[in-house]
């Protein structure tokens, strides 16, 4: 099948009696249970996405990759490490595409030390180039979990406190070496407001739940490939927004700045390369216009649409958006404009156009 | 929630149940109803205790007049403790929704050393210590020259509870161990007597097994408890060990050394007190020619829990004139141990019956078989009337005694051995004269006719069919129950076969085969690498571990293990055991891995329980046979083909499945617990071995599972970690393993209960 090229070979999984699953209908045909098993699980992404909180537009987020010496496993193809490493490219690219104002910084830790890749920039390309010559280094000896952990802190703990600080990790191994007690490091990010996530790709590690449970974050673990990249994607979205967080300083006091080889920034006029950046001088924080569009709505997401069935529906069975006809059983209404959209319309809305087309031409419009 | 079980109100104190807890009630009930005695297996983790609880309370309740008391049995102090404390959730959950204060008195016993209050006495170490030291400021003749002369040392709040405490009962509530002694404090009771005295009017008393098995014990504690009772004991699987340990008697050169210092003592003590209280002695003597009248007359009216040690007979007899006057009676014991020490001047092994020992001493020493079956009773009585302060100094003595009215009341079911040397030192001569019991029906025997209901119930039982056979009684009911899951989350696998094919077995023809020896170590060192956290492996015996062990470090397996995780063994030194423990659980938790080599049969299999992260795979090498070189256990096993027509391989196969059971079963505690279990034995695969496995682990082993290569569990195992990794809330268990009340009422769940119960 098309949609899932990348799962495991069916002689690596497990045995499945898939036919059980399925169930004849009257008519002896199959057609009705492979469409409901189709639309559920169609159905399970929009619900999964459609838990609708604020979230956090600005976003400090270091990944730390381990390269120990499990990272040579070949359970992902062509081994773990540069299974990883192609998948993390897709995923920063991914992640400035939808929280462009936020920042990234890449760590590595193996032989019981960690270093770091890139600094936290917004800058994708620089940590696309740093992650692609990643795939030639070593893996060798054990990752340190307190190591990476602390170096990441060591920078976070200096951005502001109103936007997020995170860490990702991805985690092959299943020990750690750490050089100090743990639990007293968990405290501190705790008390930093640091969320930590973790993405396991052998097995559940007690101290990684104890970690993502105390402060916050997601603790996966992968079955697949397949499952991995999905696991990464949804890192890619902002977390819950922390609304009781005092802001410390004003909410983004952003300037648009000129651009000829540069950007000047409004208030003290030094000259940067690239946005987004903190101003060295005067401590500004610079964006662009269109970062600024893009990163908005995560601060007002769209409202998820009601589900209903198509026979309580009156009216024409068209799909507001893309003219269709309404096959499915179930359809969806915009809150606010109570047009009527199909499911495909639907996702479609709420993971890309993040606002609604009828609502706006209403607006717009006459 | 409020259950309806075959018409019986149920007060359950959670808001759901698993449905194999629901059956378990059902046929709880339906023993007690029968008043007969059951044997009931659940795995652990299920809700064991609180099932038993809930429905034995409910039943009190409904049936005051039926079911008096509860006597729950179980084996460590932790698990009494936990007992109590589901009982004090029971009792809150009664009080709310009943909302009266009900007056239901429930507590915990445990020995003199977890219950003293005293502050000298109670900073002593050692049981036994404690146990004579309290003796020895609460004898009553103590306390009457403390009445003579006050500057004698008494305990005051034995003084204190003696006074006053025996007119007011205990108020009724929930006691544990901490619970008395607080209360104890407060009133200045002694609170070992005070809960030795309530245990009497009780409702439901806590305490360990040997209150109930050991004869010696279970004289001075549990003698009057009331006939209309329901005994349980949790934890049985190794309850017939448990029955045989406390009848069994092993004497060395060094007891028989101990009781001639006692003999001696007694010899001045009588002495000194003939010289004083001449009168005294005299008292006694015209005692012993009335009999044990008193003993007989309260066993007649069925008052007191018969005493396998003293035997029917003595009881309507007086003591026999030749040892009834003190210094006849020492005479007599130095006589008996000069016997004892010159049989244990023997080069070689000696196995005889009880009635070959009988005969033999009275060809020697003239000894008849009467006099030795009142030694015991007579020691006693001499004891109390010499006035010996401490009795803990005259345990060798006592145990001697206990010995010459064993061997001369039972002819059947005991063995006597003796062994100049231990097997694995065959040039120190340490001889033991063994004299072991056969038959585990003897010492449970008075419990099983006294009380009205006996429930022996644990997470490995299987066969359950052994049981009573053994034990020698006739349940009403007879069930195992399964673990019902909304997910798979244990995985059995039996690797048979190292990646070369060579098959792997701790059968003592390949014991030595280095081939065996590396492919175990591979499977370790595999199984480190990718299971996360703890593992618990467990060997044999400690002579193979520690060979597996030494080979293992010259082939440089052991240091490549060290890489995945810490390697903690367990020794046969408690004190060591119990901080490698403490540490292997610190390596679990702070993420660094550890491996803990343990012994079947040892403590770590018994006792503790690896929940979570603490014991992610359990690895079995080989099949936990008992050494069946021992006389000991060839004896018994000749008995018990001679008796119950048990076969020999069925009991060994049968002993060992069980023990592997409870070292496998020490990773799974609970429905959100996962575990893998690996039976690293090609013998595994057969279906005598297999078939002997709880019904809650063999429903999991597929035919896929059974033979499998190293290189194949380590697929197997990666693909279940990953998958029990996956997300799991309480919503995905409910209505399938874990259900409501209006679940649990709906006919087709009924049904299914039903159609569940019905395969056992």
């Amino acid at each position: 099948m098309d949609e899932e090229p990348e799962r495991a070979k069916r002689w690596e999984g497990g045995y499945e009696r898939t036919w059980e699953v399925l169930k004849e209908d009257e008519s002896g045909s199959l057609k009705a249970t492979v469409e409901e098993i189709l639309f559920q699980s169609k159905r399970r992404r929009v619900i999964e996405s459609h838990e609708q909180v604020r979230l956090g537009m600005m976003r400090h987020l270091y990944v730390v990759i381990d390269c120990s010496r499990s990272m040579d496993d070949q359970d992902l193809k062509p081994n773990r490490l540069t299974s990883s490493l192609k998948l993390l490219e897709a995923f920063v690219g991914e992640y400035f595409d939808q929280n462009p104002i936020s920042q990234v910084g890449i760590i590595t830790t193996k032989n019981k030390r960690a270093e770091k890749l890139t600094d936290l920039s917004g800058n994708p390309k620089k940590h696309i180039d740093a992650l692609k010559k990643a795939v030639d280094s070593v893996c060798a000896g054990e990752p340190s979990l307190y190591n990476s952990l602390n170096l990441a802190v060591q920078s976070l703990k200096h951005m502001p406190g109103h936007t997020s600080r995170e860490i990702l990790i991805i985690l092959s191994s299943l020990t750690t070496c750490d050089p100090a007690n743990i639990y007293e490091l968990i405290k501190t990010l705790k008390s930093l407001k640091v969320r930590v996530s973790v993405i396991g790709l052998s097995a559940e590690v007690r101290v990684c739940t104890v970690l993502t449970r105390e402060t916050g974050g997601l603790y996966h673990v992968i079955l697949d490939e397949s499952h991995f990249k999905e696991l990464l994607m949804m890192h890619v979205k902002p977390p819950p927004f922390d609304l009781e967080t005092p802001s410390t300083t004003p909410f983004l006091e952003t300037q648009i700045c000129l651009s000829l080889g540069g950007y000047f920034c409004p208030q003290c006029h030094a000259k940067y390369t690239e946005l987004p950046v903190e101003c060295k001088v005067c401590g500004l924080t610079l964006v662009s216009a269109p970062h600024l569009a893009r990163s908005f709505h995560h601060l007002f997401p769209l409202q998820a649409f009601t589900e209903n069935s198509v026979e309580e529906h009156q009216g024409d069975r068209f799909c507001q958006a893309c003219q269709g006809e309404l096959k499915d059983k179930t359809i969806f209404t915009c809150t606010s404009c109570q047009s009527v959209f199909c499911m495909e319309c639907d996702l479609f809305i709420h993971d890309s156009l993040h606002c609604c087309p009828c609502c706006i031409h209403s607006q717009i419009g006459p | 929630m409020k259950l309806n079980i075959e018409g019986l109100l149920v007060y359950f104190p959670y808001d759901y149940i698993y449905p194999e807890q629901y059956s378990y009630m059902l046929e709880l009930k339906r023993t007690l109803d029968a008043k007969g005695h059951g044997v009931l297996e659940m795995p652990s983790g299920t809700g064991k205790t609180i099932s038993l609880l809930s429905l034995i309370v409910a039943y009190q309740r409904a049936f005051p007049l039926e079911v008096t008391k509860l006597i729950y049995c179980s084996r460590t102090v932790p698990e009494i403790e936990k007992v109590v404390e589901e009982l004090r959730k029971l009792m809150e959950f009664y009080s709310k929704q009943t909302r009266e204060s009900n007056n239901f008195l429930a507590l915990a016993l445990s020995s003199r050393r977890n219950l003293c209050i005293h502050p000298e006495v109670s900073s002593l170490r050692f049981g036994k210590e404690v146990d004579g030291k309290c003796h020895s400021l609460t004898a009553s003749y103590i306390r009457a020259q403390h009445h003579s002369n006050p500057s004698f040392p008494v305990c005051q709040f034995y003084e204190e509870f003696d006074a006053v405490g025996r007119q007011v009962p205990l108020p009724a509530g929930i006691y544990n161990l901490d619970d008395l002694k607080d209360f104890g404090r407060r009133k200045g009771w002694c609170p070992y007597y005070l809960a030795r005295y309530s245990i009497l009017h009780a409702n439901i008393v806590v305490y360990s097994y040997h209150y109930l098995l050991d004869p010696k014990i279970a004289d001075l504690v549990s003698k009057e408890l009331a006939k209309k009772s329901v005994v349980v004991f949790d934890e049985a699987h190794n309850i017939d060990n448990v029955c045989i340990d406390s009848m069994s008697v092993n004497i060395t050169r060094r007891t028989l050394d101990h009781c001639q210092n006692n003999v001696d003592t007694l010899h001045n003590t009588i002495h000194k007190i003939k010289e004083t209280d001449a009168a005294k002695l005299k008292e006694e003597y015209r005692r012993l020619v009335e009999g044990l009248k008193e003993a007989n007359v309260a066993r007649e009216t069925d008052v007191y829990l018969s005493n396998p040690v003293l035997p029917d007979e003595i009881l309507q007899e007086a003591v026999p004139g030749t040892i009834r006057t003190a210094e006849h009676f020492v005479g007599f014991l130095r006589r008996f141990l000069e016997y004892l020490k010159s049989r244990l001047r023997v080069q070689h092994v000696i196995q005889e019956s009880a009635p070959q020992f009988l005969k033999d001493i009275y060809d020697k020493v003239c000894i008849d078989r009467k006099p030795l079956r009142f030694c015991a009773e007579r020691l006693q009585s001499l004891l109390r009337t010499l006035e010996i302060t401490d009795i803990a100094d005259f345990s060798a003595a006592t145990l001697i005694s206990n010995f010459a009215t064993l061997v001369s009341t039972y002819s059947q079911g005991f063995t006597i051995i003796i062994e100049p040397f231990e097997d694995r030192t065959p040039t120190i001569a340490n001889p033991v004269l063994h004299f072991s019991c056969m038959d585990p029906s003897i010492a449970i025997k008075p419990v099983f006719q006294r009380f009205q209901s006996v429930i022996i119930t644990s997470g490995t039982l299987s066969p359950l069919d052994i049981y009573p056979r053994i034990l020698d009684f006739h349940p009403v009911t007879m069930a195992s129950f399964t673990m019902t899951l909304a997910r798979t989350c244990l995985c059995p696998l039996i690797v048979g076969r190292g990646n070369d094919q060579v098959a792997l077995s701790s059968k003592f023809e390949t014991r030595e085969d280095f081939a065996v020896i590396r492919n175990y170590g591979n499977l370790l060192m595999e199984m480190s690498a990718i299971v996360p956290d703890g593992i618990v492996a467990f060997f044999t015996s400690y002579v193979y571990m520690e060979n597996i062990v030494a080979s293992w470090y010259e082939q440089g397996i052991l240091e490549n293990i060290q890489r995945n995780k810490l390697i903690f063994i367990e020794t046969q030194d408690a004190a060591e055991t119990s901080m490698a423990l403490e540490k292997y659980q610190e390596a679990c938790e702070n993420g660094r891995g550890a491996i803990l080599l343990s012994v079947a049969r040892g403590k770590v299999s018994e006792g503790i329980d690896f929940v979570h992260h603490f014991g992610r795979a359990v690895i079995m090498f080989g099949v936990p046979y008992v050494y069946t070189q021992s006389r000991i256990l060839k004896a018994r096993l000749e008995y018990l083909r001679d008796q119950f027509q048990i076969r020999e391989n069925d009991f060994l196969t049968f002993d060992a499945m069980r023990h592997a059971a409870q070292c496998v079963g020490r990773a799974i505690r609970g429905k959100t617990d996962y575990g893998l279990m690996i039976f690293a034995d090609k013998r595994y695969a057969r279906a005598d071995k297999r078939g002997k496995l709880p019904r809650w682990i063999q429903e999991h082993i597929t035919d896929g599972s059974l033979n499998l290569t190293v290189d194949e569990a380590v697929q197997l195992s990666k693909h279940f970690l990953r998958q029990m990794a996956q997300p799991f809330r309480q919503e995905d268990q409910l209505g399938l393993s874990l259900l409501t009340l209006e679940q649990l009422e709906s006919e087709e769940m009924l049904q299914k209960i039903a159609q569940v119960a019905h395969q056992t």
